[in-house]
């Protein structure tokens, strides 16, 4: 009889191993969809990262070229301006003798 | 059975017991790792798509603004460029008019025109009784010319007579003063049928005034090219 027991011990012994065994496999494999959830966070984080920098780099480029771009337009503008102004000088004599030409003939 | 025999059997059903979790263990973590790549892998690609239209978005929004800034620099230095051309041709006006008041200043020209000027506005007005108003200091000049005007226009019109009232009460104003303030006539005259209604403005300003206009389209064509209004 006590052999029978003994034999029956060892295989509840080896059924509670075996629950063991498979409890901590289940553990692991929800640890490691825990894990899949941080791995795949710290993924996107670097990818956000990643695309921040670049958008930073162009949003310090193209500030830096619209600023030229602008004192390009500036400068430009100004010389327009000055060719205007010379242009005037020059003219305006011709111009202002011709009104008054115009003013002073009556055609009766 | 014997004892050899239950205690043979017993260790083939503890190692078959043994096997089979482990067994079922291992598929465990097969499946394990098969979830874990596919949910890593639907979370990366879900968020990244996010970021992706996130940052294509803000680069677009980017691109937009940059042109727009162009194009409000653009419109302000074109503008200010109109700007410039306009002022410029009003100072030729300007310089224009300043020199109106000398035209008086030479007696016998002035005279002459005084005298064509008159014609020109009996002419327009055809009215066979007008009312004449000049500058006070004017006002010789006027009746100097005033039957040479008066024959002048008969002739030319085809008319009888003309009676012409010289206004000695209200004056144009006089030329201007060194300050060009207030009010001022560089000379000419203004005439109106006598009962006030149509008026002939033939004052040199007045004329300055019609003659800018005219030729404001061919001083701006000199200057300026074919730009411009």
């Amino acid at each position: 009889m006590e052999k029978g027991q003994g034999g029956i011990q060892m295989l509840l012994a080896a059924e509670q191993e075996a629950q063991q065994i498979i409890a901590a496999a289940r553990a692991a494999k929800s640890a490691r969809l825990k894990q899949a959830k941080e791995e795949a966070e710290k993924e996107v984080a670097e990818y956000r990262a990643q695309r921040e920098a670049e958008f930073k780099k162009k949003l310090s480029e193209s500030s830096g070229d619209s600023g030229s771009r602008v004192q390009r337009l500036e400068v430009e503008t100004q010389e327009k301006i000055e060719n205007l102004k010379e242009e005037a000088s020059k003219v305006s004599p011709e111009v202002v003798e011709l009104l008054l030409k115009y003013v002073t003939s009556v055609k009766n | 059975m014997n004892d050899a025999e239950i205690s043979k059997q017993v260790q083939q059903m503890v190692r078959f017991i043994k096997q089979e979790a482990e067994e079922k263990a291992n598929e465990i973590a097969v499946s394990a790792e098969e979830e874990f790549n596919i949910e890593k892998l639907q979370i990366v690609e879900a968020e990244k798509r996010k970021i992706k239209q996130e940052y294509e978005r803000k680069e677009k929004q980017l691109d937009i603004r940059k042109r727009i800034d162009y194009s409000m620099q653009l419109n302000a230095s074109r503008l200010k460029v109109l700007q410039t051309q306009d002022d410029l041709v009003q100072g030729m006006k300007n310089a224009a008019e300043q020199q109106l008041a000398t035209i008086s200043e030479s007696h016998h020209e002035y005279r002459v025109l005084l005298k064509e000027l008159i014609v020109q506005a009996l002419l327009r007005l055809k009215e066979s009784s007008v009312l004449l108003r000049c500058r006070e200091s004017d006002v010789d000049l006027v009746f100097n010319v005033l039957d040479d005007a008066k024959n002048e226009y008969i002739e030319k019109a085809g008319v009888e007579h003309v009676q012409i009232h010289v206004d000695n009460h209200k004056f144009l104003p006089p030329g201007p003063d060194s300050e060009g303030h207030g009010q001022f006539c560089s000379g000419g005259v203004v005439l109106a049928s006598k009962d006030g209604r149509i008026v002939c403005e033939n004052t040199l300003d007045a004329r300055l005034g019609v003659v800018f206009k005219q030729k404001l389209p061919e001083i701006r064509r000199r200057l300026f090219g074919g730009s411009g209004a």
